[in-house]
């Protein structure tokens, strides 16, 4: 009865703070429309690339012909040597070359027959062009694992993976702008509760007989249900955009869900150290922020230095990207996210129970 | 006999006792060592400066803190060993209005009523009742953000009365407000009176004079004077001062007066006489006598502000 209370009062909170609804929700919509608007449509970008084929196997003449050919985005032109395509590259008349290096064949044959495989790429881009090349890269990387991973044409795979022939910006981006709206839940999870603290609401409520799990129950209820509520507002609005969903959304909303808790513990934890809202809100910002960046919200973290890369994956955004984008963009399973999966659950029990220990610790001092 | 008048013969008709009550924050002692005796249905009000330690004391009361030493028993009831039974049966109004600002005033008081486990039925009678015993029935609907300060001071003691608690803890009810609002709360606290027992701090004199049947003066962590109003201001009795507004008022006749008085200070034409034993007829003859020419003269009536200065040789700050 007291946490439904709590939990009511802390919802009627937010929803009629317009300043708080505003951001929570608005923020990453705007962002949606935005990106949305100048990415999507009929106007998909073209890309030309080089192909030098080293291989010239039946295989490799398939990826060029049957995948990398068949990308909306790329306009695709055979060379013989590199030699020739650096200098179209140098020209700008192509923003990349790929070289597929001799045995690529086998090692995809080998791939598919369950056999250790060791698939390389060489790729060549003009790196001026920083938003194009993160695109190219994007785009090859997709293609490339979508072809190695498939039997065709010969026989079914048991657990096909589809083959996203039109994958644009809007698909690239919407995943990474959900979990940046789901990074807006540190400050928006935070608030409420520096807020009551600094306010003397929280005292008051503490002169009450409620008791401290009533009090962390409450609070986490209310941050449950404006999570859940802002996974289907933004999946619904990268869905209105033009984001394709091809994977399982389910899968994908529980991915959402697990970034949605780990969000909540931080701004628990956030919300704890901070005695005002005026450092909470800060803290909260710069958590989130460079976070948002180096997990791969706006652009790919595959273009980041390695050390900068093992910062991003040892926090929970970068994994549900990674996992996000490749259930709704490539049709990934559970199977193939599992470990981005399991560390979404670990990473959400470990800091609901900091934020629990220090809320705990918080009241009681 | 049930169990609440068992406790009440245990306790006699005491609602609030204090046991060596003590606080210490970092070395820094906040409340020293209170022993307070409040009976049921007494107004019982804290008086003293910012700083004195009354906010701490009714946080300790109230469960909010522990003491570093000591105890206190609400109704019997020992905040240390039973801080939920206290729980149950205070209600705090405290200095900060913590009010649900986008929740409306029936919903700020329905949290708090729904917490302490009151029914739908009940619930809905109470904040009626309390809704025009305040004044705020037209306004039961909208959100409390758009209140004034006196609005919001109101309904702050509301939230505390709404489950009919048997003691009440005011912390500064009329912090910050104008006199106009200020009156209007001392009004809903009078009609408290005799039904609830009331702990109240102010730094107000004013307030603790109008409001409360006995005063005790805070001051650094400690209860230097004890007392109902008359009591306390007759301990000033004992020296009286006078006011007197003359002219004249050279060196020759401040030096004859100081040299009769034990203290005289004069600020253009008004001289202040301060002493045990001051005689009206006799202050204005020997005025004459040294030369100065009366106006006027008075003997100033002594204030709660004059029971704290001559108690702690400090004033006491707004």
């Amino acid at each position: 009865m007291r946490v439904w209370e709590l939990c009511k009062r802390n919802l009627k909170e937010t929803y009629r703070d317009p300043l708080a609804l505003g951001f929570l929700l608005g923020f990453p919509l705007l962002f949606m429309l935005i990106f949305g608007a100048i990415f999507s449509g009929d106007e998909t970008p073209k890309f030309a690339i080089g192909v030098i084929d080293k291989d010239n196997t039946p295989l490799s003449q398939a990826f060029v012909t049957e995948a990398l050919a068949k990308v909306s985005a790329l306009k695709v032109t055979t060379y013989e040597d590199t030699a020739a395509a650096l200098k179209d590259l140098t020209f700008g008349d192509l923003k990349a070359y790929i070289i597929i290096p001799s045995g690529f064949g086998q090692q995809v044959s080998n791939n598919w027959q369950g056999e250790k495989a060791d698939i390389t790429l060489e790729m060549t881009y003009d790196e001026s062009d920083v938003m194009v090349s993160e695109q190219l890269i994007s785009i090859i990387n997709a293609v490339a694992r979508a072809f190695a991973r498939i039997e065709i044409p010969l026989t079914i795979d048991a657990n096909p993976i589809h083959i996203e022939t039109k994958i644009n910006y809007v698909d690239f981006m919407g995943p990474g702008i959900i979990v940046f709206g789901l990074l807006i839940l540190i400050p928006t999870s935070a608030r409420p509760i520096v807020r009551d603290k600094e306010k003397g609401f929280m005292s008051r409520l503490l002169t009450t007989p409620t008791r401290p799990t009533d009090f962390i129950l409450g609070y986490s209820l209310s941050m449950v249900g404006i999570t859940l509520a802002q996974i289907i507002i933004f999946i619904v609005g990268a869905w209105a955009i033009g984001m394709d969903i091809v994977g399982n959304l389910w899968l994908a909303f529980l991915i959402f869900f697990l970034t949605g808790l780990c969000s909540i513990g931080v701004g628990m934890v956030i919300a704890s150290l901070s005695k005002s809202e005026n450092q909470a809100e800060p803290m909260a910002w710069l958590f989130s922020m460079p976070l948002a960046t180096l997990s791969g919200c706006w652009f790919s973290s595959d273009m980041m230095p390695s050390y900068i890369r093992a910062i991003a994956y040892a926090f929970p955004y970068a994994h549900s990207i990674d996992a996000s984008r490749g259930i709704l963009i490539r049709g990934a399973g559970l199977e193939a996210v599992s470990y981005d999966f399991l560390f979404l659950i670990g990473w959400a029990v470990v800091i609901f129970a900091i934020g629990v220990i220090l809320f705990r610790r918080n009241m009681r001092s | 006999m049930t169990s609440r008048r068992a406790k009440q013969a245990k306790t006699g008709d005491l609602a609030i006792q204090t046991f060596n009550l003590t606080k210490t924050f970092n070395g820094l002692v906040a409340v020293d060592g209170i022993e307070l005796n409040i009976k049921r249905g007494e107004l019982f009000a804290l008086l003293g400066p910012n700083g004195a330690g009354k906010t701490t004391t009714i946080n300790i009361l109230c469960c909010l803190l522990k003491p570093s030493q000591g105890t206190a028993h609400i109704m019997g009831y020992d905040i240390l060993k039973q801080p939920f039974k206290v729980k149950e049966i205070i209600g705090v109004a405290p200095q900060e209005t913590a009010i649900s600002e986008h929740l409306n005033t029936q919903e700020n008081m329905s949290l708090i009523g729904r917490i302490h486990g009151i029914n739908a039925k009940e619930l809905k009678s109470r904040s009626q009742q309390l809704l025009e015993t305040m004044g705020l029935e037209s306004r039961a609907k909208d959100q409390v953000r758009k209140f004034s300060g006196g609005m919001k001071r109101r309904l702050n003691i509301m939230m505390a009365l709404i489950h009919n608690p048997g003691v009440l803890f005011l912390d500064e009810p009329t912090l910050g407000l104008d006199p106009q609002a200020r009156r209007a709360i001392w009004e809903y606290i009078t009609q408290l009176k005799r039904k609830k027992t009331i702990l109240l701090t102010t730094h107000y004199m004013d307030e603790a004079d109008f409001l409360a049947d006995r005063i005790g003066i805070m001051d650094e962590g400690k209860i230097v004077a004890l007392g109902t109003s008359q009591e306390l201001k007759a301990r000033m009795l004992e020296k009286n001062t006078m006011i007197v507004s003359a002219r004249n008022l050279t060196q020759q006749v401040i030096d004859e007066m100081r040299s009769r008085y034990a203290e005289v200070s004069v600020s253009g034409e008004t001289m202040l006489i301060t002493d045990s034993r001051l005689g009206f007829r006799t202050i204005v003859d020997r005025l004459h006598s040294a030369g100065a020419t009366v106006r006027s003269a008075h003997i100033k009536e002594p204030t709660l502000e004059d029971v704290f200065l001559h108690l702690t040789g400090k004033e006491l700050r707004e």
